[in-house]
Order: structure tokens, then C-alpha cells, then sequence
């Protein structure tokens, strides 16, 4: 085996190392040293939309919360198809019509098993 | 293709079947599922079809996988039924069995990089799911975790590796990747070699060679035995159709440069496994780390490309699974008492004689012993590993399995010693015998008649 690249080739890879640790090291410590410093206890509290911070925010909560927003996801990726599917209504005809409709028939139904299986269940 | 789709329909009418509320058609919807999965695979054969712009071709190399890979789903429905049965989830874990077989049946027949990745995905994020799915089980947690880590970390590398080569070629299709790397074969990039080493590295994580076998003890042991059994067995023979598939249908023509990376693998996960193995006081554990071991040996065929490469690895891989799904149901028969350890096994041949005879033969056949299926898989596999004039690692490999016939023999002899401080009682179902009784008669008769499997690709 013959390897016909010089250490010069490597240069991409070599500056994509220094930019990337680069940017990492700028923005943990030279914003640091940059940012204007006022420590007043008004600056310095948690940022709460202007109300009164309440307690701990390391609580447990609900895993319903992340059940919906990861089922949230799910979908909206799954919509993401239909886009290029929409451009290309008129080209692909009859067959992309099926085809689409069977896509959606077939995550319809893990809708339909999901809501059956209660995870949509607030209560 | 129609293999595909009956199998990801048992995995879509096992999710109905849940919430209809008639959960008692899945195991008969699978097993006709499957068997309609294994019919349209032996229709497939010597059709050559390309599917969705070239994504898939089913080829007979493709059709004879895929079969592989059904007929062991079969005898390993048969056998987990029970305990799928048993535990919450039934339908659930069935549709994610049948998803993830579906993703095996991928893996063996893409034809182009981007559905490899995807046929990965499919089989690995069930699986993930499977081995937690135990949930008060705290080392099932634990295998769960540390599969979906270790998992997400060599499919991150796998895809970097995919992408170096999309980077050097311009392409994902394997056809045009094998045309570009013939015409360039004296002046390929280092990309590219970094590359296919990359993707090597991500599938050795599926097979579980060493020395990127450090998840496969911890996840064997603490999965459910069941979901073992499936680890141990299909995933392993579809990663195997994969990186055959892969490295005979990209990178024929750099064989001479990727052959050492398979031989440094195969030398340290027979080393490993054997010698590990040796150690171990759980049956589970030591089944994890023999796995490791077949895994050295499979690679023995891939170090030459020939007729007999593929073939071979079909034998060691039906050798290999049948043997083992008949020695799990012993396992999962184990894992209702609780006790995996080997010692467990004491009194078990004056209980059973019978089955003490066939899980000797089945332990007998992993350990390579003619006239059964391992020691004809073993046989073409060295054969293969000579013909390429690897002469010293085929020594390294005779050492290494009688290594392994001795911890083999140890189980046995723990069969047949007297009934000790533990006298663990065994309760086979009638799942379990069918399964036991056919991995027995499977394994003997590929023994005697190899050629059952031998010069069909």
C-alpha cells in the first residue's frame, strides 16, 4: 500500500483542529476578559422574565413533558417529507400520490397507537 | 424485497394487535409472517433485482442471508414466546423483534452506503430498547445504557467513515465506488483508507470483535436471556452479511491492505475471547465472551476473497447461531431460577438425562468437534484462512479452539457432576424442547452433509 499524500494535505484538517479548539477556548475565556463586570445583586440573579426566582430549578418533573415534546419531534420530522413531496406533486403523478398515502397511513397508525397506549394522557 | 416487507408487517400488526386488544394473534401472525418472509427469499433466488434507484439488490447472496436470518428468527420466536409471554410489553417487544429483523434483512442486500447505515440504525435502536426491557431489572438498565452508548459511538464513527469515503469517490453506491477504487487503485487518498478503516472500526463493534468488545460481557449478561440469544446470534450473522458484503462489493480491489486490519481482529478476538472465557463462572458471561471468540474465527474467510468466502461464512454462521439458540434455551431456563452460574448446572444430566446428551452435543459443536456443524464451519473457515497463505493464523486459530474445547468440556462436566449444594430445579416448556430438539437435529445434519449450504453462492 502506497500512501501518495504529503503532511502538506493535511493542512485543512490541521487549521479545522485550531479553529474549532480556538472558538471553544474564545468563547470560555476571552469573554471572560472582554464583558463589562457589574456585580450588582440585580446582575447577578437568575433571569426569570422579570419575576422573583422561586426555589430550585434542579427538580424532578413530570416524564410526561418529555414524552410529549420527543412525540413532538417525531412528527414534525415526519412532516418534513411532505415538502419535497410537494414540490414534486406534479412530476411524480399517481405513484407519489400513493406512495404518500401510504406513508401517512402508516405513521396515522403509530398516532392511533400512541394515543391508544396512552401516552398523550395527561391526567 | 418481499422478505423486507412480510417482516416489517408482523412488526405493524404486532403494534395493532396491542391496541385492539388481541394480542393472542401475534405469535401465529409472526410465524406466518416468517415463514412467508422465508418463501419469497427462496423466490428471490437468481432474480438479481435492483430496487429504489439502486438502493437494494437482492442477489443471491442477499436472498441466502436473508433466509439464514429468518429460519434463526423462527426457532428463536419458538423459543422466546414464553418469556415475552410472561413479562408486560408482549406486543411491544415483538414489534421491536420485528423491526429489528427487518433492519438485519437490510443490512445484508443494500447495495448502496446510505441504506448500510440505515439497515444499522433500524436493527441497533430496537435492540437498544430490548436490552432494557427488563425495567426492574437494575443490570438490564445497565446493558441498556451501555449498548445505546457504545452503540451511538460506532455508528458516529461508522458515519464518519462513510462520509470520508463519500468525500474521496463522490458517491455511496457500491458499484461506483468499486469502479472508482479500481481505476485509482495506485493513487488513492489516505482519506479513503481512513475511511474504509473507519467503517471497518463501526461494524466491529456490531460483531463484537475485540478489541471493540468491551460492551458485549456487560450488555450479554444483564440483557434478558431471550434478547441475549438474539444479540448473540442474528445480529451477529447480519453484521457479518454486512462487512462480507461491504468489503467484497467496495474495496475487492485493496484486499492485500485491509486483509492485515482482519487479521490483527481475528488474531485478538480468538486470543481474547478464548482466554477470557476460561475465567468466567456465569454461563451467560462466558457464552458473551465465546461469541467474542466465534467472531475471531468468522473473520478467518473474509482474509481472501473467493467462491468459498461467502459460503463459508454462511456455514460458521448457521454452525453458530443453531448451536447457540438451543444452548440459550438451556440459559433462559436457568435465568427463571435466578442463577446463571455453571455450578448451577450440577445434578442437571441425572435429572435430564436426554437433554444433558443434546446440549452436550450443541456445547460440543461450538467447541468444534467432528462430525457436528461447528466443526464443518470451523473446517471451511481455516480452509479459506490456508488458501490465502495465512498459514501461521490458522495455527493461532487451532490453539485458540482448544482453548475453547476446554471451558466447553467444563460446562459439560458440570452436567454430569453430582447434584451439589445447589439443587436448582429445570422447567422446560414445550417452546423449549421443540427449539432444543431442532438446533440438535439442525446441527447434526449440517455436520454430515455440509454441502447442504457449501457451493450454493
Amino acid at each position: 500500500m502506497i500512501f501518495l499524500s504529503v503532511p502538506s494535505d493535511y493542512m485543512p484538517m490541521a487549521i479545522m483542529f485550531v479553529v474549532s479548539i480556538g472558538f471553544v477556548l474564545t468563547t470560555i475565556f476571552v469573554t471572560h476578559l472582554i464583558g463589562p463586570k457589574r456585580k450588582s445583586d440585580v446582575k447577578l440573579d437568575t433571569f426569570e422574565c422579570g419575576i422573583e426566582p422561586q426555589g430550585n430549578s434542579r427538580i424532578p418533573f413530570s416524564i410526561k413533558y418529555f414524552l410529549v415534546a420527543i412525540l413532538f419531534v417525531l412528527f414534525d420530522v415526519e412532516v418534513i417529507f411532505m415538502y419535497p413531496w410537494a414540490v414534486n406533486f406534479l412530476e411524480l403523478g399517481m405513484y407519489g400520490f400513493i406512495e404518500m398515502i401510504l406513508f401517512i397511513s402508516l405513521f396515522m397508525l403509530g398516532f392511533l397507537y400512541i394515543v391508544r397506549k396512552g401516552a398523550l394522557k395527561w391526567e | 424485497m418481499n422478505t423486507l416487507i412480510a417482516i416489517a408487517g408482523i412488526g405493524i400488526v404486532a403494534m395493532i394487535a396491542d391496541i385492539l386488544r388481541i394480542r393472542k394473534i401475534i405469535f401465529p401472525v409472526a410465524m406466518a409472517g416468517l415463514a412467508i418472509a422465508a418463501f419469497t427469499a427462496v423466490s428471490d433466488w437468481n432474480t438479481n433485482t435492483r430496487y429504489f434507484n439502486d438502493m437494494m439488490f437482492f442477489d443471491n447472496y442477499a436472498a441466502a442471508f436473508s433466509l439464514l436470518i429468518v429460519v434463526i428468527a423462527i426457532i428463536w420466536f419458538v423459543m422466546a414466546v414464553p418469556d415475552l409471554k410472561t413479562g408486560n410489553h408482549y406486543s411491544d417487544k415483538s414489534a421491536l423483534v420485528a423491526f429489528s429483523l427487518a433492519g438485519s434483512v437490510v443490512m445484508v442486500s443494500f447495495s448502496n452506503l446510505a441504506m448500510l447505515f440505515l439497515g444499522i440504525e433500524i436493527l441497533s435502536v430496537s435492540l437498544y430498547v430490548l436490552a432494557a426491557s427488563n425495567k426492574n431489572n437494575l443490570l438490564s438498565n445497565e446493558a441498556g445504557f451501555k449498548y445505546f452508548i457504545m452503540g451511538a459511538f460506532a455508528t458516529g464513527i461508522f458515519l464518519f467513515g462513510v462520509a470520508l469515503i463519500y468525500g474521496a469517490c463522490g458517491t455511496f453506491n457500491l458499484q461506483e465506488i468499486n469502479a472508482f477504487v479500481a481505476t485509482n487503485k495506485s493513487d488513492l487518498s489516505g482519506q479513503m483508507y481512513t475511511g474504509v478503516l473507519l467503517m471497518i472500526i463501526g461494524l466491529s463493534f456490531k460483531i463484537a470483535a475485540a478489541p471493540f468488545h468491551f460492551w458485549a460481557p456487560d450488555v450479554y449478561e444483564g440483557s434478558p436471556t431471550t434478547i441475549t440469544a438474539f444479540m448473540s446470534t442474528i445480529v451477529k450473522v447480519a453484521a457479518f452479511g454486512a462487512l462480507y458484503r461491504l468489503m467484497a462489493g467496495c474495496f475487492s480491489q485493496i484486499n492485500e491492505w485491509w486483509t492485515t486490519v482482519f487479521i490483527i481482529l481475528s488474531v485478538v478476538s480468538m486470543l481474547v475471547g478464548n482466554i477470557m472465557a476460561t475465567r468466567q463462572s456465569s454461563f451467560k458471561r462466558l457464552l458473551a465472551f465465546s461469541s467474542i471468540s466465534h467472531a475471531g474465527y468468522m473473520l478467518l474467510p473474509l482474509l481472501t476473497l473467493s467462491d468459498l468466502t461467502g459460503t463459508s461464512l454462511l456455514l460458521y454462521g448457521a454452525a453458530y447461531a443453531f448451536a447457540s439458540i438451543g444452548i440459550f434455551s438451556l440459559v433462559s431456563v436457568m435465568s427463571e431460577n435466578d442463577d446463571e452460574s455453571i455450578d448451577s448446572l450440577n445434578g442437571f444430566a441425572k435429572s435430564h438425562p436426554i437433554k444433558a446428551i443434546l446440549f452436550s452435543v450443541l456445547l460440543l459443536s461450538l467447541a468444534g468437534i467432528p462430525p457436528l456443524a461447528g466443526f464443518m464451519g470451523k473446517y471451511y473457515a481455516f480452509y479459506a484462512a490456508l488458501k490465502s497463505g495465512n498459514t501461521s493464523i490458522v495455527l493461532i486459530a487451532i490453539i485458540s479452539s482448544l482453548i475453547g474445547v476446554y471451558y466447553y468440556l467444563q460446562v459439560i462436566i458440570a452436567m454430569y457432576k453430582p447434584t451439589g449444594h445447589t439443587s436448582a430445579s429445570f422447567r422446560f416448556t414445550i417452546y423449549q424442547n421443540i427449539v432444543l430438539w431442532t438446533c440438535f437435529l439442525i446441527t447434526l445434519i449440517l455436520g454430515i452433509f455440509p454441502q447442504l449450504i457449501i457451493g450454493w453462492l
